[in-house]
């Protein structure tokens, strides 16, 4: 049994070297996107060597990174996608407006915040945020995706 | 009595099996952390894969609601067996030569069909729309490479007169490796062009182009069925490249622990130079501009060295 135990540690910090990221985008202004996509991991910041890798699939994918207000006419597709990602998983919300409607929180069209929907664990703010808290937020991410695995 | 012990480990153990695995995930992980450096990045650590492959394993695995469940996780099974049983069928110069009893290079031939095929039936099993574009793209490749490769086969069996993969080390050890041989060049050349697009590698990779149809046939696969497609690949690897090695290179020392560190240096060669600088060098071909490169360059090719051995 303790023999079963320890195994099973070892695996779990093994796992957690191998996060895979998926990004949904819930109406965003592209302006978080950019900095994920081509700041915070490619050459400069390169988060490969955390282990972890972009995937286009939401079944492939451990953390989810949001960017994004939640528009209305998107709402449905991202709660669909998201239903899609297999556990155990980790929400990062990145930029002001998952975490509030940023600039956008009164008008008629947005369903900010998205912790209404889904569940956020960790909160990057910013409009857009500075890679170094992109990074910071997945290392965040990575924390609790090691209690959950 | 002897046989029967030694088939079950050579498949499960040392040349296949464990060794191959793990031989496999490791020039992954090679290849991975230099082509992070060729592109000016830091890198994974060289054991990702790995890592990559524990997680997966503690994942869950979602079948989709449309998809034919049965064939659906069946097929990433199948896969990984039959490049289970091709590891044990590649040999190592001085160390380890394939039973008879467990097939020749005509089988080797069919198994290294068999992981296409297996992609093809998981796309089209998924049900997603991409996964079928995956299907028509994994056969239309397949088509085109598959003729030079059984030409590359004739060419070297021809040549040495057997398609006993023993009889092919021998007479290269006996007469020196194919690979000096100008006369056996075309055929190298062909074989060259061949194997990134059994890999799947970056000009090549159009049935599982991520950015374009987001891997395809894998799209719907998650979990230990992900994973299961993963160590098909790093087993294709290593089969395919020591395919490679014992048509053309198979000159090794003789004594067992400089066999295998040559084997794993050519090995390493091969995946570096024809795969990593390749890939990071390159963009991706167009489904058509594949077919017909195949059907012009390696196609003639591997006729040409076939009339040169044939005619010799």
């Amino acid at each position: 049994m303790t023999l079963l135990q320890t195994l099973n540690e070892k695996a779990k910090q093994i796992a957690v070297r191998s996060p895979w990221i998926y990004r949904i985008n819930a109406g965003s202004c592209n302006g978080c996107d950019v900095e994920c996509a081509t700041t915070a991991l490619i050459p400069r910041y390169d988060v490969e060597r955390l282990g972890c890798q972009y995937c286009g699939s939401p079944r492939h994918a451990d953390i989810v990174l949001i960017t994004g207000p939640l528009t209305a006419r998107i709402k449905d597709d991202v709660l669909r996608v998201f239903a899609e990602v297999p556990d155990p998983k980790v929400t990062v919300a990145v930029g002001v407006c998952p975490i509030s409607g940023g600039i956008f929180r009164e008008s008629y069209a947005v369903h900010a915040p998205v912790d209404q929907y889904l569940p956020v664990d960790v909160n990057v703010p910013g409009c857009p945020p500075r890679p170094q808290a992109i990074i910071e937020g997945i290392a965040q991410a990575i924390a609790i995706w090691r209690e959950r695995i | 009595m002897l046989q029967s012990t030694t088939i079950p480990l050579a498949v499960l153990l040392f040349p296949g099996g464990v060794f191959a695995v793990a031989l496999g995930l490791m020039l992954k992980g090679m290849d991975r952390r230099l082509a992070a450096r060729l592109q000016g990045r830091i890198g994974p650590p060289l054991a990702q894969p790995f890592y990559d492959l524990v997680k997966l394993a503690r994942k869950r695995t979602m079948v989709p609601d449309i998809a034919a469940e049965p064939v659906f996780l069946g097929a990433p099974l199948i896969g990984a067996a039959s490049m289970l049983l091709a590891a044990a069928l590649v040999p190592i110069a001085g160390v380890y030569t394939p039973d008879p009893i467990l097939g020749d290079l005509l089988v080797l031939l069919y198994l290294l069909a068999v992981p296409a095929v297996v992609l093809m039936v998981a796309g089209s099993a998924s049900g997603s729309p991409f996964g079928a574009i995956g299907f028509s793209r994994e056969m239309a490749l397949m088509l085109a490479y598959e003729g030079p490769l059984v030409l590359v086969v004739a060419t070297v069996a021809l040549r040495v007169g057997s398609f006993s993969i023993a009889d092919i080390i021998a007479y290269q050890q006996v007469h020196g490796a194919f690979l000096f041989d100008p006369m056996m060049w075309p055929a190298l050349a062909a074989f060259l062009a061949f194997y990134p697009a059994n890999l799947g590698i970056i000009p090549f990779d159009i049935p599982e182009a991520e950015t374009e149809v987001l891997e395809g046939p894998l799209l719907e696969y998650s979990g230990p069925a992900l994973g299961l497609f993963k160590v098909m690949s790093a087993l294709k690897a290593v089969v395919v490249l020591g395919l490679g090695i014992a048509l053309f290179w198979p000159s090794a020392p003789d004594s067992g622990a400089l066999g295998i560190l040559a084997h794993l240096a050519k090995l390493i060669v091969m995946m570096l130079l024809g795969v990593t600088v390749l890939r990071v060098s390159m963009g991706r071909m167009r489904i058509d501009q594949a077919f017909h490169f195949f059907l012009k360059w390696p196609l003639a090719l591997s006729v040409l060295s076939l009339v040169i051995v044939a005619c010799a």
